[in-house]
Formats: structure tokens, sequence, C-alpha cells
């Protein structure tokens, strides 16, 4: 059995609230590229991060700060923020 | 004071979150099914990507307080060539545009332009004075300006039986909106003008006069004519219910003592510094000669920050303040109308809703007693 890292649960759930509000097709958690740029490659805007940052608020139990966004750009950044706020 | 246009608290005590009432999830306030349809409603069109696109520096009228021929942008040489639009357009589309506003000075007077722009970027909205038909070929939305009745269009537009030229020539028409723009001294005749204008099958909705950075008239408003604005905005709505196209948050955040830029930190180029998401990143305010200057990019260019109230900057300011209005049911239902009204308003064949919340409601972050 797989034992993953606090940051590797955080990273696959991240992506799997993009790919859940986004509707994103043919990909997984598993299969996305954590660096990918989510406003260059993705396409995702503000709004968009909004509402992921919003459902993510929700499962984590943390707040996320509206000035931040300009720095989620990618799921590794955004699963890092998660963690630096929960302290794992 | 009428009835539901005293800003109430609710239970959102306006945004209040700390040490006050209770913290809600974003699931928890979407379990409401009227507010999670109305979500599922408006979210569809978050793939809209705004900017705007001054086609002509020619006006056949002169309007006292219009933001076009403030600054810099009236002195450009303005490009003609439907085909050079045509190309900028389509370099539009590659950038990620979606959505285009089509207004300074007048665009109807450049039919071709239009007729290009819209044969590339088929989603967007004209801004004209209604004077000249735009022909039924170009299917942008048509926001017409309204600023009172004849005599006060005479004497502030210079313009003679505005109502009657406008109404002759969009009266009907699927594509266009009337807008109201509320000045200081045209509160009064607003319910007269509405009533003329549903009475001739036209929809309308509200702007706010909002003064360019250099405007020493008598337009400006004040915190008593904001406050009738408010009033009007409010009795006019509840009047014509079927042809208004407006919210109780409209009215409230667009006669609010403070501008939206101090309600909501403006996003447009011209405030905001960031380029990595959203408007910062995307949007543009091009001049008649197709260039544009990051340094100036909002939608009323040159118009004052602090007394912007302007309901096209709403519709973008307003709308990408989603998470902070997330924080309560009552203020997230307030923030759907907006959006709910804001799509009406600009997208052809969208259908508002009627509205979640009926009282008003203040704005994030405002101390109750600042909400009115």
């Amino acid at each position: 059995m797989t034992v993953m890292t606090p940051m590797a649960d955080i990273t696959l759930r991240v992506a799997s609230v993009l790919i859940d509000e986004l509707r994103l097709e043919d990909v997984t958690p598993e299969t996305f590229a954590p660096d990918m740029d989510l406003v260059d490659e993705v396409g995702i805007d503000s709004m968009d991060l909004a509402t992921v940052a919003l459902v993510l608020q929700d499962h984590y139990g943390i707040r996320f700060d509206e000035d931040d966004y300009p720095k989620l750009t990618t799921v590794r950044k955004i699963a890092a923020y998660i963690a630096e706020r929960l302290g794992a | 004071m009428i009835p539901g246009d005293a800003v109430t608290a609710a239970e959102n005590t306006c945004g209040a979150t700390a040490g006050g009432p209770r913290a809600w999830k974003f699931a928890d306030i979407l379990a409401d099914p009227r507010i999670r349809e109305k979500w599922e409603k408006v979210r569809r069109y978050f793939f809209l990507r705004e900017s705007t696109y001054d086609l002509t520096r020619r006006c056949n009228i002169r309007c006292d307080g219009c933001y076009f021929y403030a600054g810099e942008k009236q002195h450009v040489r303005g490009n003609p060539d439907p085909e050079a639009w045509r190309r900028l357009m389509q370099a539009e589309k590659a950038r990620g545009i979606t959505y285009v506003v089509l207004a300074g000075a007048e665009p109807a007077l450049v039919p071709d332009v239009c007729r290009a722009c819209y044969a590339a970027m088929p989603l967007g909205t004209i801004a004209t004075n209604g004077l000249e038909p735009i022909a039924a070929d170009v299917g942008y939305r048509l926001h017409i300006s309204v600023w009172g009745n004849d005599a006060t269009s005479r004497a502030v537009r210079g313009a003679e039986a505005m109502l009657e030229r406008q109404t002759e020539n969009y009266r009907g028409d699927p594509r266009a909106v009337f807008v109201y723009t509320f000045t200081a001294g045209n509160i009064e005749e607003s319910y007269a003008v509405a009533d003329y204008l549903v009475a001739r099958g036209c929809r309308l909705t509200f702007n706010v006069f909002s003064a360019p950075e250099t405007y020493t008239g008598s337009l400006r408003h004040s915190m008593a004519s904001l406050m009738a604005t408010r009033r009007a905005m409010r009795e006019i709505t509840r009047r014509h219910p079927a042809s208004v196209l407006f919210s109780g948050y409209n009215a409230v955040v667009h006669t609010h003592a403070l501008g939206l830029h101090d309600l909501f930190a403006c996003p447009y180029p011209r405030r905001n510094p960031s380029t990595s998401l959203g408007l910062g990143r995307s949007f543009r305010q091009y001049r008649a000669d197709l260039t544009w200057d990051r340094g100036a990019a909002c939608c009323v260019p040159d118009t004052d920050c602090a007394d912007c109230r302007h309901y096209a900057a709403g519709s973008a300011i307003v709308t990408a303040k989603m998470f902070r209005h997330a924080v309560d049911p009552t203020l997230f239902s307030a923030w759907l109308d907006y959006v709910d009204t804001y799509l009406a308003v600009w997208v052809t064949d969208y259908v508002k809703s009627p509205d979640l919340v009926e009282d008003l409601v203040a704005p994030p972050g405002v101390a109750r007693e600042g909400c009115n």
C-alpha cells in the first residue's frame, strides 16, 4: 500500500477540485501536471480560481487571501499555499 | 424613505465574519436550491473576457460630461479601415478575448467597422446614442444612452427630440437596452421617461453619472442626489419589473457614498498593477487609432475613479469580486442578482431571473453605519 505524504495528498485534492469545478476532460488528478500553468495552459481566469479557492476553503477549513490569487498559478503552488496555511 | 430602501445588515451584517455571525461554507451557501440554480446559471458565462474599443473619434452630438471628450484619447487619429479592425478582432480573439464593448465616440457613424468587428467577434455590445440606426445584421447588444427627457437632453446633449428619435430607431429591437444615466439634475423626470420607454416596448437599465477627472459642471452627484437616485431606481424597477433590468444590489453599489473603486478595489489595469490574472492580465482599452495604454485602461477612461459608479465599470468590478461575496447566503444571493442583471444587460438572449434578495444588502466589508 502506498502511503502519500500530506503534500502529495493535497496536490491530488487540488487537481481533483480543478477538474470537477472547471469540467476538465481527458485528465485525472493523477495525470494533472502539477506545474502546468493554469492561466496560460489551462485557460482559467480569476472567477474560476475564486470558485476553486472557495471549494478548497471548505475542504481544508482555511482562508484564502484574495490578494494571493495572482501567485496561485499551478496546482503545486496552490497545494503549497494550503500546506503552509495548515502548517503541514 | 420607501420601505425596503433602507440598507439592511440582514444576517450578513455587511459581510462581517470575525467574532460575528456564523462563518458559512461555500457548499452550505449553495445548499439552498434557489441559490444553486442561479449560481449554475451565471457561472456558465465565466468564459467572458472583455475589452473595449473606441471605434471613432466622431460623434453627432456633444454631451456635457462626456468621458470620451476628456483626456488624450479624443486626439488620436482614427482608423476607419474595416479590414484593420477585422484583423484587430482576430488578434484579440487569439489572445483570449471573447467579448467586446464598442464605444466612443459614436459607433453608429462607422457602420462598416461595426460590421467588420461583428463578423470577427460576435459577442459584444455597442454603446450608442441611438440617433442613427445600426444595421440589423450587426447582432451585438445595443445600449442606447438616455440622459433625461427631451428638454434635459436638449440642454445637456444639444440634441432635439432624442427620446422620440431613439425609440423610433430601436423600439421592439431585441438587441436594444436603453440605459438611463442618472445625473444630479434628471432624477425626478426619470419616472416619466421610464414610463415613456416601457410604453413603447423598450427595456431599460440604469447608469450613474461618473464625472470625468477634469469635469467641473453641474451633473456630478452629491450624497443627496445619490439617495434620490437610489429611490428612483427602486421605484421604477417595482413599477416595471418586466422591462427594467436591475436589482436591489445594483442600486446599493451604484449609489453608495463610496465609489466602485473604494468599495471593491477596481481590477482594471488603470488601478491594478497585476498582470497575472483576470482583468489586469487581459483587459485593454483600444483607442480609435487601434493603440492602447495600460496606464489608462479601464472601461470608462479619464473618469474620476473616486466618483466612478458607472454601470459598465460595475459590471466587471462587482462581478469579479465573487470571493468576497461568498460569505453568507444573503450577500452571495445579492451578488448573484447583480451578475444575473449584468448578463441580461450585456448578453443577447440572456434572460434575467427574479431576484433572490428583496431587501437592500450592504456591500462586503462596509460597516453597517456606512452602508447607506
